[in-house]
């Protein structure tokens, strides 16, 4: 019986840590691109809760129709912020950029909370549970865990195969050499930014498929976030993915064997732990 | 030390040829420190031009202004007959204004296919991008065997040539290099200069910022000497390598 309930922790940690890893993507790729942390990233995902909870209730659409809006929307959105926001302090000391997102991270909340109060909004959309021998996962856990794989799949397509992919490498990798053979890198910066807060948003709608939310929802999953991306390596693509999963772990496994307020703890443990032996990460930083 | 403000790189050009570039009056600086002090070049067309002269002259600085990474404070810079105003340096390599800036300055995460495939980013070098892959890959053949390496890997000479290389992807009407032989053993350096020879034979006109005076005037038609931010002298290459001046100062003999 242990076992099992071993096996079945596991498996739905692996799920959720998978979606926590597309919206650390999110937040690393804006990193990884143009050096600024980006401290409205929370929001964002609740943004992107709050756009698939409404398009269900408001516009009765399915949730995965809701989820292309959240997508777009959260593309627009992260485009809007970086010519507003971010766009004047990008050469600027850090200390800017932080302060400049986290001026975006209060008016969002400020706005969502006076529009929605901060009490516990609920989705649940059912697909029904799947049974794999001992194992009963939702489907709705198991359709998101999918799509975000589906997501960080095609953008590692878009970053590797495409035209405009390798500008946001190149960008990424050397902006200067990339404005001298003739790549406009303010319109990459800015797409750039619109990917990764598409992504936040995104993820925050997944999360939003299976899990109550409230508007202060977003706060917490971009502490994990964080938590991920020092996890695997600030600026690497592939190490938001494993800290996500190893969060995910963490989060599914350790309530088997003890309280599940020891959660947090071992988690920012971990965060401090990395930083102090290995702050590059496990996978090592990357552009 | 002269003050000339109006200088032609290489006097023998006829009238009738418009110059490729000129800078006419060129004032700029970082901050609130002035470093260039009216400088004004002309480059004919089909010529390869040697920019020489002490660290610290304004050299590299010239070559930001032209590019348009540092904004005029005073002047103006011409390209083919056009003023580039404040166009920004994506734009002006769409013209073919095309800067391989010091230090290589590569893609280093990316493979050196696609550091060639990123240099052919203009829409004109898009359309040229199949005929001068051929000729970058004839001209630096050890580029050819390490397409799918990443550019960070290469060897210091390697990256120099991948430099040169995705500059001509861009399909330069005029290509600027920034210190080419820096830091390269002696026969790598002399073997860039004879790529740079050979580009100028198939017409295209380069100007070349060099710390090795002998070197650059030896391949150079015509050659600019900087001084605290003004042209100091210029003239044909060979001139120069002649003058006692330039001898006494750069060459050290």
């Amino acid at each position: 019986m242990w076992s099992e309930t071993l096996l079945a922790s596991t498996v739905d940690g692996l799920l959720i840590g998978v979606v926590y890893g597309l919206a650390a993507l999110g937040l690393t790729l804006i990193f990884g691109v143009m050096n600024v942390v980006n401290l409205a990233h929370g929001p964002t995902m609740t943004l992107g809760m709050f756009g698939i909870y409404l398009s269900a209730t408001k516009l009765g659409l399915h949730p995965f129709a809701g989820l292309v809006l959240v997508a777009a929307g959260g593309l627009l959105l992260g485009v809007g912020i970086y010519v507003v926001a971010v766009k004047r302090v990008i050469d600027a000391p850090h200390l800017a950029s932080l302060l400049a997102t986290f001026s975006v991270n209060l008016m969002i909340v400020g706005v969502a909370t006076a529009i929605f109060s901060t009490s516990f909004r609920n989705l649940s959309h059912d697909l029904g549970v799947l049974r794999a021998g001992p194992i009963a996962v939702p489907g709705t856990r198991v359709a998101a865990a999918l799509l975000a794989v589906a997501v960080a799949a095609a953008l590692q397509v878009f970053l590797t195969r495409t035209r405009l992919g390798k500008y946001v490498r190149a960008v990424a990798a050397n902006r200067a050499a990339a404005e001298l053979v003739g790549i406009p890198s303010a319109r990459v910066l800015a797409l750039s930014f619109g990917i990764g807060t598409m992504l936040a948003a995104t993820a925050g709608g997944l999360i939003a498929l299976s899990l109550p939310f409230t508007v202060l929802s977003g706060g917490v999953y971009e502490l994990k976030s964080f938590v991920i991306v020092v996890l695997g390596g600030l600026g690497n693509p592939l190490g938001a993915l494993v800290g996500g999963v190893v969060l995910g772990l963490i989060e599914g496994i350790v309530p088997v064997f003890a309280r599940a307020t020891w959660v947090p703890v071992l988690e920012y443990g971990l965060f401090v732990l990395i930083l102090l032996v290995r702050p590059s990460g496990l996978l090592g930083g990357g552009r | 030390m002269t003050t000339t403000t109006t200088t032609a790189a290489a006097p023998a050009a006829p009238a009738a040829t418009a110059a490729v570039l000129e800078a006419h009056e060129v004032e700029t600086g970082y901050g609130g420190v002035q470093i260039l002090w009216g400088i004004s070049i002309v480059l004919a067309p089909g010529t390869l031009t040697a920019l020489v002269g002490a660290n610290g002259g304004g050299k590299t600085t010239l070559l930001r202004a032209i590019v348009g990474q540092l904004p005029l404070w005073r002047g103006a810079v011409t390209f083919d007959g056009a003023d580039l105003g404040r166009l920004p340096p994506h734009g002006r390599a769409a013209r073919g204004l095309v800067l391989v800036p010091e230090g290589r300055q590569l893609f280093a995460t990316m493979t050196v296919a696609e550091n060639l495939e990123l240099g052919a980013t203009p829409r004109r070098a898009r359309a040229a991008a199949r005929r001068n892959r051929e000729r970058v890959l004839e001209l630096f053949p050890r580029l050819g065997e390490r397409l799918r390496q990443r550019a960070g890997s290469l060897s210091g000479g390697e990256q120099q040539m991948l430099a040169v290389a995705r500059g001509i992807m861009a399909d330069p009407r005029l290509l600027i290099v920034d210190e080419l032989s820096m830091g390269l053993a002696p026969l790598l350096a002399a073997s860039l200069f004879a790529a740079m020879r050979r580009l100028r034979d198939g017409g295209l006109s380069i100007l070349l910022v060099e710390q090795n005076v002998q070197l650059a005037l030896a391949v150079s038609d015509a050659a600019i000497v900087m001084e605290s931010g003004r042209v100091a002298r210029s003239g044909s290459a060979a001139d120069l390598a002649g003058d006692d001046g330039v001898r006494k100062s750069y060459l050290g003999v």
